[in-house]
């Protein structure tokens, strides 16, 4: 009976390691691409464009990779140089030199556009039929993007964020953002710009689970040609926005003018 | 598999630019890596970054309090800690980190091991740009 019983055991053992493997193979559910009434791919969810294994844990991360394969993503353009013409290069490197000290960023200022989309906090798009709103965990903040037509108001004042407008190419969402203040960076440390700046953003729900994210950056003061750059930004499924209040309890300004003063 | 291994690449690098607040470099040293045991003795949950202190008792049975600055909450939550609960004044803790560039006794925290053995990240990995 005891043999019969170890049987058993070892029998009930093969079968959960035999369900485990099963369980570490099964293929991602690939969901289509969802749509709103009048056709346009819907982009409304909860995204992460940046930070992944800073906000995802290792099991998601595995999952994220294991989705990629099974829906054949390829990988994205890498990351190009900043064109900067000489003079602005020269100022980019002072800025690095100093790693990274003068960030606005450490100063609790809001991010413009691209950067914000890369910041490791999620964000939550809200589509709606002539209008997408953006709502950025990080900092509060938040863009309305028309997609009805109209142009850019003829009344901008320099702003963090700019002023968006959005038309549909095909399935891609291109936003075009100008109207900028100077007191942001682009993307990384040093990459200053002028109020001459435009961005074009292009959203593409290439799966149900990722959007290609695309933003070229133009500014004939500081930079020699457009400036490119990519994320796939993932869907967070049971995220929500939470409250993120840089200023609160900043102490890095005053440790970064002791560094300074170094 | 070399397909694989780019898009695993990309997924840690993303974009040149993963930094939730400053700069890595701008205050840590990511070649100056840090381990510390000790007794937590206060906890800042708070923003941009928490802050928590540990008490590092040393043979003379002389104390250094140690300043270990993290994730800011929302970051934690989504890492499993939870505020009052994960960690408690009193509680045994190792701590992995880097040394910060002006304080001698400060470290930007990796991560935490407690003393049930249970590990959880309270902070990025160094040089990814920022906390």
């Amino acid at each position: 009976m005891k043999r019969v019983l170890a049987s058993f055991a070892a029998m009930g053992v093969a079968m959960l390691l035999a369900g485990s493997a099963i369980a570490q193979t099964q293929k991602p559910v690939l969901k289509p691409v969802p749509r709103t009434a009048d056709g346009k791919p819907d982009l409304s969810g909860v995204w992460v464009g940046g930070g992944f294994a800073l906000l995802f844990g290792d099991a998601e991360l595995e999952a994220i990779k294991q989705y990629d394969a099974a829906a054949g993503r390829k990988p994205l353009p890498p990351p190009e140089p900043p064109p900067y013409k000489p003079e602005a290069e020269k100022k980019r490197q002072e800025f690095l030199a100093r790693k990274g000290i003068d960030d606005p960023m450490a100063r609790c200022l809001i991010s413009g556009v691209p950067r914000i989309t890369f910041r490791p906090l999620p964000f939550e798009i809200i589509q709606q039929p002539n209008r997408l709103v953006i709502i950025y965990e990080v900092h509060h903040a938040f863009r309305f993007i028309p997609t009805d037509g109209r142009g850019h108001p003829d009344d901008m004042e320099p702003s963090y964020l700019g002023d968006s407008i959005g038309r549909w190419d095909g399935d891609t969402l291109v936003v075009e953002v100008t109207g900028f203040n100077t007191n942001t960076w682009l993307v990384g440390v040093g990459t200053f710009h002028s109020d001459k700046l435009k961005v074009t953003e292009r959203y593409t729900r290439d799966t149900h689970d990722t959007i290609i994210y695309e933003a070229t950056m133009e500014d004939p003061e500081v930079l020699t040609k457009p400036w490119k750059q990519y994320a796939t930004l993932r869907l967070k499924p049971g995220e929500r926005i939470r409250e993120y209040e840089c200023i609160e309890n900043n102490e890095d300004i005053q440790r970064f003018e002791k560094l300074l003063q170094k | 598999m070399k397909v694989a291994c780019v898009i695993a690449l990309s997924l840690l690098a993303g974009t040149a630019a993963v930094s939730a607040h400053h700069s890595f470099a701008a205050e840590y040293e990511g070649d100056k890596p840090v381990t510390i045991t000790g007794t937590v003795a206060k906890i800042d949950w708070q923003n941009p970054h928490i802050y928590f202190y540990v008490d590092v008792k040393d043979e003379k049975g002389g104390v250094t309090q140690w300043k270990i600055e993290g994730y800011p909450p929302n970051m934690l939550v989504r890492q499993g800690w939870k505020k009052d609960a994960t960690m408690k004044v009193g509680d045994m803790v190792k701590v992995f980190g880097w040394r910060a560039r002006a304080n001698p006794t400060q470290a930007a925290g990796r991560d935490v091991t407690f003393a049930d053995g249970k590990k959880l990240n309270c902070g990025p990995p160094a040089g990814t740009g920022g906390q």
